[in-house]
């Protein structure tokens, strides 16, 4: 075991060395995150052989990467908040054109209000654009997720952008003590890049990108959704490669403590590891709780989650974004209809917003609240389980007339 | 498991003590350290704090600290800046204090820590790095409670700073070691 203490910024850039990215672009500015300087102190060194190019934002950081990789490259970036909603009319086209770029994304809210910090609101105001989406629990994941990502996006059977989701602060900036594999192994893991579809050929030029009648658009969407179901397939396949190399397992979901549990709590991110000190805790005093750990949000699992949440009648789902507008959030929303026509009572809690810390008592109050739901002490829970009594006064503005 | 609190003021190397001191336990004593360090806008001078928390096993709570065991102040004069340093505090809960001015020590004396340890860590940073920034010399502190060694503080200083500077403030924190007092 080879230890690093990084942060998950430094993990995701350690993953990019290891995946040997040939050319980085990236807009250097707030909400940028350390793992662009990290990237080019690296390409400056010799580190890293990369063409690494600034861009003026970060729609045009992702208009080079993905063209780079067309033209037949492994290619990076990475952002955050509102540099991902910059992006958002180039995320269409990089999943369309089944550009396989694997991009850490730092989650931070989306202004306004005005935001630096933790929640999942940017990624999942992209959830429907046809990449995959992690999240990680800790910086390990961020570094294993990574590495994986580049083989489960490169597959030909899958052929599609990946966001590896970590949350801001909590993870980005959070060091933790990780095992990194070797050079050598994740050469034979990875191996080059080699494109399988759309690349410069000077000899036979092909052209993309046309203007697509609708005689063929829904083909070409049918093709990018056959591509989502296959990513469950070769998620296993890779992760079984990457088990026998690094000792660990990476998993699309994991059930923590669930098998004898009078009620779960489903999530996503950093959150995940404080819920499951908090079922430990609360084991310990005969409370039987558990965790379910959503790392595939994009596909989303539902027949593995279905299977996994069949036992339970009382489930909570913890949002970290606001799904404004919605019944709930969208994790949710998903939870909610992979459980279809199942007879389980599954409330939704929203909290940990713009860098609210998730705590042992935020995550304790939940699971009493769903115990005594589920032995019928109550009928109610907290939806937005962290917010201030004061709320509704918050900056207040007195209208004159 | 060991939950810990830095506190200081922006531009002390407080996140950096944090990384520091993780990497301390982390990589040369075999236990799991994690740091939470809690950023707003960055600005020299304004209260700044650090969450650490250190298990045997990997540390799967990922949050700041909200009742820690061991408070290290690395200025101070933090608590006429509007910070409770006693937050959370329970009774076998101990301070490392950056001073040794008596009047200062008399004020952290109310705050109900169940141990004070104190020393200079400005004035011997300033003597060994010639800078007054303490937070290579109060590793040396945090090294004196038991929850560390010196020997892995200054191995994971020369690795943070290398050469000249990682000796120098090596030092620092080695004479800190040797001069902090229980009140």
């Amino acid at each position: 075991m080879a230890y690093k203490m990084l942060d998950g910024n430094s993990a995701a850039v350690e993953a990019m060395k290891l995946a040997k990215v040939q050319v980085i672009s990236a807009y250097p500015i707030t909400p940028q995150s350390s793992i662009s300087e990290k990237l080019a102190d690296l390409v400056a060194d010799g580190t890293i052989k990369a063409e690494y190019i600034r861009v003026e934002s970060e729609h045009s950081a992702l208009s080079v990467a993905t063209t780079a990789c067309l033209v037949g490259v492994r290619a990076a970036t990475a952002t955050a908040s509102n540099g991902l909603a910059l992006m958002h009319e180039v995320v269409g086209m990089t999943s369309g054109n089944r550009v396989p770029i694997v991009m850490p994304v730092v989650n931070r809210g989306i202004a306004a209000p005005w935001t630096l910090w933790c929640e999942h609101g940017d990624a999942m105001s992209e959830r429907d654009m046809g990449w995959l989406q992690f999240y990680c629990q800790n910086v390990q994941e961020v570094l294993d997720m990574t590495l994986l990502a580049y083989k489960i996006c490169e597959d030909y059977r899958v052929q599609l952008p990946s966001m590896v989701c970590l949350d801001g602060f909590f993870l980005s900036h959070s060091m933790q003590k990780i095992d990194v594999p070797t050079q050598a192994s994740m050469d034979q893991f990875i191996g080059p890049y080699i494109p399988k579809n759309a690349f410069l050929d000077t000899s036979d030029p092909m052209f993309i990108c046309d203007l697509t009648s609708p005689d063929e658009y829904t083909e070409m969407r049918y093709q990018q959704k056959k591509a989502m179901d296959n990513v469950f397939e070769v998620f296993e396949e890779y992760a079984k490669a990457y088990e026998v190399i690094t000792g660990r397992k990476i998993q699309i979901m994991e059930s923590y403590k669930t098998e004898d549990a009078d009620t779960v709590l489903v999530a996503l991110g950093s959150m995940c590891g404080t819920a499951k000190h908090v079922v430990n805790k609360m084991r310990a005093e005969g409370r039987k709780v558990g965790v379910i750990k959503i790392v595939t949000f994009r596909p989303f699992p539902f027949e593995a989650i279905r299977e996994a949440l069949k036992p339970f009648k009382v489930i909570g789902v913890f949002d970290r974004s606001a799904g404004l507008g919605g019944q709930g959030g969208p994790l949710w929303s998903e939870i909610t209809a992979a459980m279809n026509g199942l007879n389980a009572d599954i409330r939704h809690f929203v909290g940990g917003l713009g860098g609210r810390d998730v705590t042992e008592t935020t995550i304790e109050k939940i699971f009493n609240e769903l115990l005594d739901i589920q032995s019928g002490k109550s009928l109610n829970h907290t939806q937005w389980i962290d917010t201030k009594e004061n709320a509704m006064t918050l900056r207040e503005v007195t209208v004159k007339c | 498991m060991t939950k810990i609190k830095f506190y200081g003021l922006g531009g002390q190397g407080v996140v950096t003590a944090a990384k520091i001191f993780s990497e301390a336990v982390s990589l040369y004593e075999g236990k799991y350290a994690i740091t939470v360090p809690a950023y707003g806008h960055e600005r020299r001078g304004a209260p700044v704090n650090t969450s650490i928390i250190v298990d045997e096993e990997p540390v799967l709570l990922n949050s700041f600290v909200y009742d820690p065991d061991i408070v290290m102040v690395m200025d101070q004069n933090v608590i006429h800046k509007g910070v409770d340093i006693a937050e959370g505090i329970h009774e076998e809960s101990i301070l490392i204090l950056n001073t040794e001015k008596k009047e200062m020590l008399s004020i952290y004396e109310k705050l109900g820590f169940k141990e004070i340890y104190y020393v200079d860590g400005t004035q011997i940073a300033m003597e060994k790095i010639g800078r007054g920034i303490p937070n290579s010399s109060m590793l040396g502190a945090i090294a004196g409670v038991g929850i560390v060694s010196i020997n892995s503080i200054e191995k994971a200083i020369k690795e943070w700073f290398k050469g000249k500077a990682g000796d120098k403030n090596a030092e620092a924190a080695r004479t800190t070691n040797k001069k902090l007092q229980k009140n």
